[in-house]
C-alpha cells in the first residue's frame, strides 16, 4: 500500500513521519529538482506500507515548485491513502486543506496532531463528533511526544479503503455549476479543482480539444451567478463549513490572552531587539562551527582518520605492492577520503544548529525579519545563514541551501555562496598581500572579501532580473507557534543531511580526486610514461597543462606557468594554491602554515598589479571540487550545474581582466577607460528601457491571474503564456 | 482604505480583494470578504507586517497588503 503524509507547513508532519517509519527512511530528490522526498516504511507488522512525506501545503493552489509536486501528486491520485495531519491550534486553517482533500475521495485518515497543548490550554477538541462530520478517522496524536502513534497504525490497519464515503455537499448553486463542469471534465474532484483554479485544472483533466473552448466558456458564463469572484465562492463555502464545524466540536479557552509566542515574539521580532538578536543568533551559528569548538573536533576527527589510514598504508607499503597501487590508495583514494570526510564535523555543527532554528520556529522569524533586506537580491531571510556560512566553507553553505523554502532561492543562493570568500582561501590573499603590501596588507585582504561579497550579490541580483524572474516576487508566511525541538528530530535532521552528503556529493569529490591524483602524480619524463615524485610536478600532465594554457591567462597578467598551474592545484583545495606555489618555486617547509618563506620568490615573480588580479582569479574562479560537488550535487541538474561554472570563470576572468588591464594604463587612459564604461552602461540602461515600455502593454490593469474576476483566456492562450513561463524557468 | 493602512493594534474587516500574484493563496489562506483581521506589527525594517487571522499569525508584504481593501472597525 502506498500512503502519503499530507498536511500544512508546521503542522508537525516531519516529526509524525519520523515516528510512522521509524529510521527506516531514506531521503532523496523529487526528479529534476532540489525538493528533499522522504520515502519510509509504516512500522507496522500487519500491514506493508510505503509512506511518502510530501512537501507542505496550505491549498492544492499551488504557488511553488514543491507545493505543486504535492498537489499534483495528490490531483494524479498516487496514492491509496492519505494521513492528513491537522495542527490542532490551528483548527480553522487546517481543515481547509482536509476540505480539499475530502473533494478528492482519495481514502483519507486525519491525525489531530498538539493535543497536548490543548490539554495544557485546558481546551477542548471533540473529536468524534469531528470524525462524524466529515466522515473519516480522526485520531488525536502528539507528534512530539509520541502519543496516539500506535493507534494512528492500527487506524491504518485496519482501513477499509475499498468502502465508498459520500463526498462534500456544497450548497444549490455551486452544486449546479460542478456538475454543468462535470458534464466535459467527467470527475467531480477535477470539476471542483477546475471551478477553484481555472485553467491550472485544466492539464489534469482528459477533457479533449473540442470541448475545451466550451468549458472555457461556459465558466465564464457561470461567473455572473455569484455575487462572489469565481475564485472565492468555494473558499469561502468551504470556512463557512469549517465554522460551523468548529462551532459544534471546539471548547476555546477564552482566558487564555497572550500565549508563549506572543512573549517570545515580542522580543524576538521586537522593532529594536529583533535585527541585534539576529546578527547575535547568527555569529552563534557561525561561530560553533569555525571557532575553536568547531576547529578543534575537525582536527582531532582529521587527525584519527589520518592516524587510521597510516595505520592502512604501512600495511598496503609491508605488502610490497606496485608504486602505481600504493600510490593511488595513498595519495589518491585517502586523500580524497580524508577530504570528504574532514567536511563532516563542521557539517554535522551546523546542520544540527540549524535543524534547532528551523524545529523551534526561528527561521521563520528570521525571513520575516530579513525580508525588507534581502527581497531586492532576489534571496529570502533564510537565505542569510547559507551566505554567513559560505565565510566558513563554501561546502556546508551549499549543502545548506536545501533549508530554503523554494527552488529558485536554493538555486539562486547556492549558486552565489563559491563568490563568498571562503576560509581556505585565507592563505592566498596572506601570501600574496603579506610580501608585496608590506603596509597596506589588512586592506588588500579585507578588499578581496567585500569583491567576493559584492560580486555575490550583483549575480544574485543578475540572476533575478534574467533568470528567475517569479522568484521571491511571492512572499506571504505563516508565523508559527514555538516548539521545543525534539532531539530525535534534530538528530535526524542532522544525520539524514549529512550522510547524503558523505554518500552524493562524497562519491563525485572521491572520483574527481582519483583524476586529478592522476593528473599530478603522473607525467612523460624523457619520453618515458611514469609516476613522478612529489617536486616532479612541473613533468607532470597537470605541469602540462598548465603551460598549455598560459596564453590565455597572459591578459590577465599571468607570465609564468606556475601560476596557472597553482590556480589548477586550487581546485582539488584552495589551501593547495599556496603548497603548490611552494613547491614549484622550490620553497622548503610548510608554506601553508608560515607564508612568509615564500615572500621572496613572490617578490620577484609577481608585481603588486599581478598579485592583485591573481588573488582575484583565486577568489571568484571555479571553487575547489568539493564545493563543486556540492553544487552538482544540490542543483541536481547538469544544465544549471555547467551553467554557474562557466559563469563563475567567466566572471573571475573578466574580474582580473578589468583589474590588471586598467590598472597598467596610465591615467588617462584610464579616465577614458571609465568613461567608455559608463557611455556603455547608459546605453544598456536606456535599450532595457525601451524593451519594458514595449513589453509591458497595459500599464494601467494589474493583470489578471487566471481566476480573477476578468474571466478566462483561451486554453491556447494560456497554454502559450505557461510554455513562456516554463522556458524562462529552464533557461 | 486598505490593510496597510492599518495600524498595529487596530482591526478590520476584509472587503475587497484586487488581483496580485497571491491572490488565491491569500484567499485560501482564509482571507475572505467579511473576514476578521488583527493588524500585529510590522518588521524591525517596517516591511513586511504581521496580522492574525482565524486565530493564527500570517506575515504578508505591503504590496500585497495594499490590494486588499478593507474597513476599520473597533474591537
Amino acid at each position: 500500500m502506498n500512503i502519503a503524509l499530507i498536511g500544512n507547513p508546521n503542522a508537525g508532519k516531519t516529526t509524525l513521519f519520523n515516528q510512522l517509519t521509524g529510521s527506516n527512511q531514506s531521503v532523496g530528490n523529487w526528479p529534476g529538482v532540489t525538493v528533499e522526498k522522504k520515502l519510509g516504511k509504516l512500522k507496522s507488522k500487519v500491514l506493508p506500507a510505503d509512506i511518502v512525506d510530501l512537501p507542505g501545503i496550505y491549498s492544492l493552489s499551488t504557488i511553488s515548485l514543491e507545493e505543486e509536486i504535492a498537489s499534483n501528486y495528490i490531483m494524479n491520485r498516487e496514492m491509496d491513502l492519505i494521513i492528513n495531519i491537522v495542527d490542532a491550534s490551528s483548527l480553522e486553517r487546517n481543515l481547509f486543506l482536509t476540505y480539499q482533500l475530502l473533494d478528492s475521495n482519495i481514502p483519507i485518515i486525519i491525525a489531530l496532531n498538539g493535543m497536548d497543548i490543548i490539554d495544557k490550554n485546558e481546551e477542548k477538541i471533540d473529536y468524534h463528533t469531528l470524525s462524524e462530520e466529515l466522515g473519516v478517522p480522526v485520531v488525536p496524536i502528539s507528534a512530539s511526544k509520541k502519543i496516539g502513534i500506535d493507534e494512528l497504525i492500527h487506524k491504518v490497519e485496519i482501513y477499509d479503503i475499498l468502502k465508498t464515503r459520500k463526498s462534500v455537499h456544497y450548497n444549490k448553486e455551486i452544486e449546479a455549476v460542478i456538475a454543468k463542469f462535470n458534464y466535459y471534465i467527467n470527475d467531480r474532484f477535477l470539476s471542483i479543482r477546475f471551478f477553484e483554479d481555472g485553467l491550472d485544472a485544466l492539464i489534469h483533466t482528459e477533457v479533449n480539444e473540442t470541448d475545451q473552448p466550451k468549458l472555457i466558456k461556459l465558466y465564464n458564463n457561470v461567473k455572473s451567478n455569484f455575487k462572489l469572484d469565481m475564485d472565492m465562492i468555494l473558499p469561502d463555502a468551504r470556512y463557512n463549513k469549517i465554522m460551523s464545524l468548529i462551532g459544534k466540536t471546539y471548547e476555546r479557552n477564552d482566558l487564555i490572552k497572550e500565549t508563549t509566542t506572543d512573549k517570545i515574539d515580542k522580543i524576538l521580532t521586537n522593532k529594536y531587539l529583533g535585527l541585534p538578536l539576529f546578527g547575535l543568533v547568527m555569529f552563534t551559528v557561525f561561530f560553533l562551527a569555525f571557532g575553536p569548538l568547531g576547529t578543534f573536533i575537525t582536527e582531532q576527527f582529521v587527525w584519527l582518520i589520518d592516524q587510521f589510514f597510516i595505520f592502512i598504508i604501512n600495511g598496503v607499503d609491508s605488502l610490497g605492492m606496485s608504486p602505481y597501487i600504493s600510490s593511488l590508495i595513498t595519495k589518491g583514494i585517502f586523500g580524497g577520503l580524508t577530504a570528504v570526510v574532514g567536511f563532516l564535523p563542521q557539517l554535522m555543527i551546523l546542520f544540527f544548529a540549524m535543524a534547532l532554528l528551523e524545529d523551534s520556529g526561528y527561521m521563520s522569524r528570521a525571513a520575516f525579519i530579513m525580508d525588507r533586506a534581502l527581497r531586492r537580491f532576489g534571496l529570502s531571510g533564510k537565505s542569510f545563514i547559507p551566505m554567513l556560512i559560505g565565510f566558513g566553507c563554501s561546502v556546508p553553505a551549499i549543502t545548506a541551501t536545501r533549508t530554503l523554502d523554494k527552488d529558485e532561492d536554493r538555486k539562486i543562493t547556492s549558486m552565489i555562496i563559491p563568490f563568498v570568500s571562503c576560509g581556505a582561501k585565507a592563505p592566498i590573499y596572506g601570501v600574496f598581500a603579506g610580501a608585496l603590501f608590506a603596509n597596506g596588507s589588512y586592506i588588500i585582504v579585507f578588499s578581496m572579501y567585500l569583491i567576493g561579497l559584492m560580486v555575490a550579490i550583483l549575480s544574485a541580483i543578475l540572476f533575478k532580473k534574467t533568470i528567475f524572474k517569479s522568484a521571491s516576487a511571492n512572499y506571504i508566511m505563516e508565523l508559527p507557534q514555538y516548539r521545543k525541538p525534539t532531539v530525535k528530530n534534530t538528530w535526524l535532521h542532522t544525520w539524514g543531511r549529512s550522510k547524503d552528503f558523505l554518500i552524493k556529493a562524497g562519491t563525485i569529490l572521491l572520483a574527481s580526486f582519483i583524476i586529478i591524483w592522476f593528473l599530478s602524480y603522473f607525467g612523460i619524463v624523457n619520453g618515458q610514461f611514469k609516476l613522478l615524485t612529489d617536486d616532479q610536478i612541473s613533468q607532470s600532465f597537470l605541469g602540462h597543462i598548465g603551460r598549455a594554457i598560459l596564453p590565455i591567462f597572459r591578459p590577465i597578467g599571468f607570465n609564468d606557468w606556475r601560476s596557472t598551474v597553482a590556480i589548477l592545484s586550487g581546485f582539488v583545495a584552495k589551501e593547495s594554491v599556496v603548497g603548490t606555489l611552494g613547491i614549484l618555486y622550490g620553497v622548503t617547509g610548510d608554506v601553508v602554515e608560515n607564508g612568509s618563506a615564500l615572500f621572496p620568490a613572490i617578490q620577484s615573480a609577481f608585481t603588486p598589479l599581478q598579485a592583485y588580479a591573481f588573488m582575484v582569479f583565486a577568489l571568484l574562479a571555479i571553487p575547489c571540487i568539493a564545493a563543486v560537488s556540492a553544487l552538482k550535487r544540490e542543483l541536481n541538474s547538469t544544465k544549471w550545474f555547467v551553467f554557474i561554472l562557466s559563469y563563475e570563470m567567466i566572471v573571475a576572468y573578466l574580474a582580473a581582466l578589468a583589474i590588471y588591464q586598467i590598472g597598467s594604463r596610465d591615467l588617462g587612459s584610464i579616465l577614458s577607460i571609465v568613461f567608455t564604461a559608463l557611455v556603455i552602461i547608459f546605453v544598456l540602461l536606456m535599450i532595457k528601457k525601451l524593451v519594458k515600455q514595449k513589453g509591458s502593454a497595459c500599464a494601467s490593469c494589474d493583470g489578471c491571474s487566471p481566476t480573477s474576476g476578468c474571466g478566462l483566456p483561451e486554453y491556447e492562450e494560456y497554454k502559450e503564456s505557461k510554455e513562456k513561463e516554463k522556458q524562462n524557468h529552464e533557461n | 482604505m486598505t490593510l496597510q493602512d492599518i495600524k498595529p493594534g487596530e482591526y478590520c474587516v476584509i472587503s475587497n480583494i484586487k488581483s496580485n500574484n497571491l491572490r488565491k493563496r491569500i484567499i485560501d489562506m482564509g482571507i475572505i470578504i467579511g473576514t476578521k483581521v488583527y493588524v500585529k506589527k510590522t518588521a524591525p525594517l517596517g516591511d513586511p507586517m504581521e496580522i492574525i487571522v482565524r486565530g493564527y499569525s500570517l506575515t504578508l508584504r505591503k504590496a500585497e497588503a495594499r490590494t486588499i481593501h478593507v474597513e476599520r472597525i473597533d474591537e
